[in-house]
């Protein structure tokens, strides 16, 4: 009898940790539009030594929201949870760097897009690689998941044996400098601030015509129309008053 | 929530191929962390100090530190910095980094593992053995190795067990095994719940042939049935 009551209690203990879990789905109470991040990608988003979230999808994101008449409480998440919490309602919204597809439009609605962005191939500095096509045969870093990998998988197949996937950029290109890898494709924004941290002149980058341009856009959860207008309305607002414009000659320098 | 296991038909190649490393993955690192463990173990076991402390230290930092930034630093900064500076060659693939750091690793746990089963022998049969003109060595080999090996295999097959299911972590450095594969799949589909049951079903088979291989041995080399 006395084992079946521990079982019991186990059991009791066990399903309220899972409901203090569910309990904390209930997002969007007090008016305030959670958003995540995955706060490991600068220079779009990152986290400093104390924790803060900055980079220029964070400005933005502020930005945004004080434009738009909305609160807005920005917490990194990471990708994965993040492009899952957004999509069953824990957090109202992400931004990160995440670029608009035909497959994420099948699970997210978008915003207007707010950034340009485009892949481009890295290689060392005596490569004679010109294009995505002559990578064929090649080991290719990528970061698994971002559309550096899909336009990999494009080219070369599914399946291609010399797609190399890593968790972050960063260390992709790490694998480049030790001749591991023979090229890396991912989105122009952090290969160019990472390059700044390698030795000048071991590197250079190629762009390749036939990648189709990018857009970032912030996703909500599908159907939020309510909250899509008030992050769209932002937006306009802040690229007509200049304020876009201020936060993106801060990262990326003047714009064309 | 439907899973959708199109998903799975969709990157099978990537599951096949995962399967293929995992299984050389530990296999490799089993017979090379074997050897390992075997000498460390002795050495552990020696009169020497001389043997018997860098042992200790070997055992003690790869017992004590993750086998995550193992990997991480065998693959970023040891492997690179030997061949790119010493030897002046390319670093080999991303496979070698995994070989070599579950290697090690394996070899600290199986190292205590030996010293156990060697030390629980009783040192009345390493005395009986040499009182019958064996050499010490003679009586490892005849007389402590084989009883110790029926008292290593439990613990043995729960370190295979452990590294089969340890070496998932090598899909951080690119390693197109197991996990990699459910990894690749959930992020580039959305779908999780297909990729991940997939994965954890195929270590299970793995794990579960491993384990009865190794209850097959123990019950092959039962004392029992040996000497009743």
């Amino acid at each position: 009898m006395k084992k079946l009551g521990v079982l019991i209690l186990s059991l009791v203990f066990l399903c309220s940790f899972a409901l203090t879990g569910c309990a904390k789905n209930n997002a969007g109470a007090g008016g305030i539009v959670k958003v995540g991040t995955d706060a490991a990608y600068p220079p779009f988003e990152k986290q400093e030594g104390d924790g803060k979230l900055t980079g220029f999808d964070i400005e933005l994101m502020n930005a945004i929201a004080k434009a738009g008449g909305f609160e807005v409480d920005i917490q990194h998440a990471g990708w994965d949870p993040m492009l899952d919490a957004v999509k069953n309602g824990k957090l109202d919204a992400g931004i990160s760097a995440i670029s608009i597809t035909d497959d994420r439009k099948k699970v997210y609605d978008f915003s207007d897009p707010y950034f340009d962005a485009k892949q481009l191939i890295l290689v060392p500095a005596n490569s004679n690689v010109q294009s995505l096509k002559d990578l064929k045969g090649k080991r290719i870093g990528v970061q698994t998941g971002t559309t550096g990998e899909i336009v990999v998988q494009k080219a070369f197949g599914k399946t291609y044996q010399g797609i190399k996937g890593y968790d972050d950029t960063p260390a992709a290109i790490d694998d480049l400098a030790n001749g591991r890898v023979d090229a890396v494709v991912a989105d122009n924004g952090v290969v160019l601030e990472y390059l700044k941290k390698l030795p000048a002149g071991k590197f250079k980058k190629v762009e390749d015509q036939s990648f189709e341009p990018e857009q970032y856009g912030i996703i909500v959860k599908k159907g939020n129309k309510e909250l899509l207008k008030k992050i769209n309305d932002g937006l306009k607002k802040i690229r007509e008053n200049g304020t876009y414009k201020k936060i993106y000659e801060k990262y990326f320098g003047p714009m064309q | 929530m439907p899973i959708d296991w199109s998903v799975i038909v969709e990157y099978k190649a990537y599951f096949i191929r995962g399967l293929w490393t995992t299984i050389e993955l530990t296999t490799v690192a089993v017979l090379v962390g074997l050897v390992i463990g075997l000498i460390l173990g002795l050495m552990r076991l020696s009169r020497s100090r001389w043997l018997v402390i860098p042992a200790q230290v070997y055992v003690d930092i790869f017992r004590g530190t993750p086998l995550l930034l193992q990997i991480l630093a065998v693959h970023f900064a040891v492997i690179p910095t030997i061949c790119e500076e010493w030897l002046g060659v390319k670093p080999p693939e991303a496979i070698v980094s995994g070989f070599v750091a579950l290697s090690l690793n394996a070899g600290a746990y199986i190292a205590e593992i030996f010293r156990g089963g060697i030390q629980s022998i009783e040192k009345g049969q390493m005395e009986a053995a040499r009182s019958l003109g064996m050499t010490y060595g003679q009586a490892m080999r005849h007389v402590i190795l084989p009883q110790a090996f029926k008292r290593m295999l439990p613990p043995l097959g729960n370190e295979f067990i452990a590294l089969l299911k340890d070496s998932s972590l090598v899909t951080i450095i690119s390693v197109n095994d197991i996990t990699y594969a459910a990894f690749t799949t959930a992020k580039n589909t959305f779908e999780r719940w297909a990729p991940y049951i997939t994965s954890a079903a195929m270590y299970f088979v793995l794990t579960f042939v491993l384990s009865r291989f190794v209850l097959f041995l123990e019950n092959r080399y039962r004392t029992d049935r040996q000497e009743g």
